[in-house]
């Protein structure tokens, strides 16, 4: 599939019409590979029903729409609403946004569309001074509005500060700062974000027991083990919550904690904090912690630092010895 | 180049016994008491000398061939009237052998067609540790594919060494005449070319290939090790990376600054510092389970998850990176001799005889 990208872009940046766009991809010799045949029978339906690139486009905005859970997503966070933050509906986003994003980069292909749940789409193709914008890599920002969370896919360095001054202004907000979530599944980090989940919320009371009937294996073991692992069961839901849970694929703490072993003397009375990077991966990761916390490898209660990526919705950590808590383990986490 | 002569030793033993003493039975008198021998007997060294740089005895250019790439390890039990002298011949052999195999469709990959083959066993001069160790001993298979140019040179398409650093002495000198050990192979390539290479060896000189898997008492011996490197060469970092068995599987990367690294390491080292003695310093296992043990001890105070729970899957520094699934890379020349001790060890240990 490289190949034919590259024949495209290279098509973008020679062509003048749309039209001609068409002809000269037509006239590239039909390759052998399936995938190849593939994309020079599209092009062929494409150009009889004279269908241009940016026809393309919206096709392709389309898939990508109703496949919202492939790529990587990034997600950021508004700041700051202005008084009138709350009555921004989607015309006036549109007009606003379009306005402030032309006004700062001239070769680029923009275009918004709202989702069935609510969601406004944005597909950003970018160009520079001396081509036409790229189609092949175009960034993807989902917004809901009326809430501080944006979605964005695929963004590149350039487009960043102009993205979030565009995003600013046409929100009426006034920064935008990363939530340090990320995510393969956008409905996974949308819903970790908006507490679209079933929680468990923490009751002074045992809640009833479990409908499932798991066979009890020895009576024995049930009779002594049996109340222990249902409490670690229970602990393990309250932090992560009941049933189907949204699908992250990692999580990240930066640990810049200070080393503490009473029985290693030398580290505990060591100036310096002991610097280490903590990567969690799996590829339901959430579900992975919880089945950690249920089966007691995690012990209970679980810890604030794991119990934190669903209940503040982020998935990268900076952790720091900040004022001594009143916790036993003397840390917090940083924003 | 020669191939140890165990001629004098050898003869002198078997006056007094007529069996050979497997590997085990080196390692302790209980074992030959009995018919199985005991558990101890079958452990990794518990103490070790502390890598220090080798010698520039090994030639730079096979040391780059070494560092450059991941290998992946097999054991190979004592090759039978294999000659340091004689590997022209054997080179002539084994392209013949390849060259056979392909024709009867056994070693036959679809993308790649190649008509000629070029091999050559070299020996790697110095990459020993005692008197009783074989020398090195390099084989690259060089060709060119079919449609290729004749001016385009041939290229390598697969490598592979077999090696014994520091093996057992009681082990190496109670193998009869005419027994090589070079317990440790390393290969590189198409996995059908590793199957034939291996399969020749194994028709030619008797011997047999297992996969060797690195342990988790092994791994962590790397870990030490190289990070008891740092005072040499920059680690940059220690990585591990352990895998917790939850449903579904859980994948812990734990990444540690090497400074800390460092300063963790040698707070736990009993008797006087790395710093201080140079090389006569041995490093013992239980200095080695501290370390882990502290790392996975300031794991627990943050997220009181025990990582003992999981398997110890992999240890990667800048100095070089170690895989329970038995690949190995060297990334740093000067440590080698060290990281091809550990191994020769685990695979002595995992030999059938």
């Amino acid at each position: 599939m490289l190949t034919q990208h590259k024949q495209l872009a290279q098509l973008q940046t020679r062509c003048q019409t749309p039209e001609e766009d068409m002809q000269s991809f037509r006239n590239f010799p039909a390759p052998s590979s399936s995938s190849g045949g593939v994309l020079w029978r599209m092009a062929h339906i494409v150009e009889e029903n004279k269908l241009t690139l940016t026809h393309l486009a919206e096709l392709e905005m389309i898939h990508a729409m109703e496949n919202p859970n492939q790529g990587m997503w990034y997600t950021f966070q508004l700041l700051e609403p202005e008084n009138d933050a709350q009555s921004v509906e989607l015309t006036q986003f549109k007009q606003q946004f379009k306005c402030h994003l032309s006004e700062l980069l001239r070769q680029m292909s923009v275009k918004i569309k709202k989702h069935t749940d609510e969601a406004v789409w944005i597909r950003i193709a970018l160009g520079s001074s001396f081509s036409k914008p790229n189609h092949l890599k175009p960034t993807y920002v989902v917004h809901y509005l009326q809430t501080p969370y944006v979605f964005v896919r695929n963004l590149t360095s350039k487009l960043k500060p102009l993205l979030s001054q565009a995003l600013t202004l046409a929100t009426r907000h006034q920064g935008v700062k990363e939530a340090n979530l990320s995510g393969r599944n956008l409905t996974s980090i949308r819903d970790l974000l908006m507490r679209q989940y079933q929680q468990v919320f923490p009751t002074k009371y045992r809640s009833p027991p479990e409908e499932e009937d798991q066979p009890v294996l020895n009576q024995h073991i049930e009779k002594e083990q049996g109340g222990v692992a249902a409490h670690r069961r229970h602990m393990a839901h309250q932090a992560f919550g009941d049933g189907m849970l949204p699908q992250l694929q990692s999580a990240v703490y930066m640990l810049d904690t200070k080393f503490r072993d009473p029985n290693n003397r030398t580290m505990t009375e060591r100036e310096e904090t002991f610097k280490c990077v903590v990567k969690f991966s799996s590829i339901d990761l959430l579900e992975s912690l919880r089945s950690c916390a249920s089966s007691g490898i995690a012990s209970a209660p679980v810890t604030p630092l794991l119990s934190s990526i669903p209940l503040k919705g982020r998935n990268y950590f900076v952790v720091t010895d900040n004022t001594p808590g009143p916790s036993s383990q003397g840390h917090q986490t940083q924003n | 180049m020669r191939t140890p002569h165990n001629g004098a030793v050898v003869q002198r033993r078997s006056k007094t016994r007529s069996y050979r003493q497997s590997y085990r039975s080196c390692l302790g008198t209980a074992s030959r008491l009995g018919l199985t021998p005991a558990l101890t007997a079958r452990r990794l060294n518990a103490s070790r000398r502390a890598a220090k740089p080798q010698n520039d005895k090994v030639n730079p250019e096979h040391l780059a061939l070494l560092v450059k790439a991941e290998w992946q390890l097999s054991y190979v039990t004592p090759l039978y009237q294999f000659r340091h002298t004689q590997l022209r011949s054997y080179s002539r052999q084994l392209a013949a052998f390849i060259v056979a195999e392909k024709q009867q469709g056994l070693a036959v990959e679809v993308s790649e067609l190649h008509n000629s083959y070029r091999v050559s066993l070299s020996v790697v001069q110095g990459l020993t540790e005692s008197e009783d160790d074989a020398e090195t001993v390099l084989i690259q298979i060089h060709s060119k594919p079919m449609f290729a140019r004749q001016d385009e040179p041939q290229r390598s398409v697969w490598s592979g060494w077999l090696t014994c650093v520091h093996g057992s002495p009681e082990y190496l000198r109670s193998l009869p005449k005419d027994f090589t050990c070079l317990p440790l192979f390393g290969s590189r390539g198409p996995e059908y070319l590793s199957r034939v290479v291996k399969s020749w060896f194994q028709k030619t000189f008797d011997c047999c290939f297992g996969s060797l898997e690195i342990n988790h008492t092994s791994l962590q011996w790397f870990a030490a090790l190289w990070t008891d490197c740092h005072s040499q060469s920059h680690i940059q970092h220690l990585r591990m990376l352990w895998t917790i068995p939850a449903a579904p599987p859980l994948q812990i990367t734990y990444t540690v600054d090497h400074q800390d690294a460092w300063d963790l390491w040698n707070s736990v080292r009993k008797g006087p510092t790395a710093a201080v003695a140079e090389d006569a310093a041995s490093i013992d296992l239980e200095e080695v389970t501290g370390f882990l043990q502290a790392l996975k001890s300031h794991f627990y105070r943050h997220f009181r998850l025990d990582l003992s729970a999981g398997t110890l899957q992999q240890v990667s520094t800048a100095v070089g990176s170690a895989k329970s699934s038995g690949r190995i890379k060297m990334s740093n020349s000067r440590h080698v001799i060290a990281t091809l001790t550990l191994l020769t060890e685990c695979a002595l240990l995992k030999m059938p005889i």
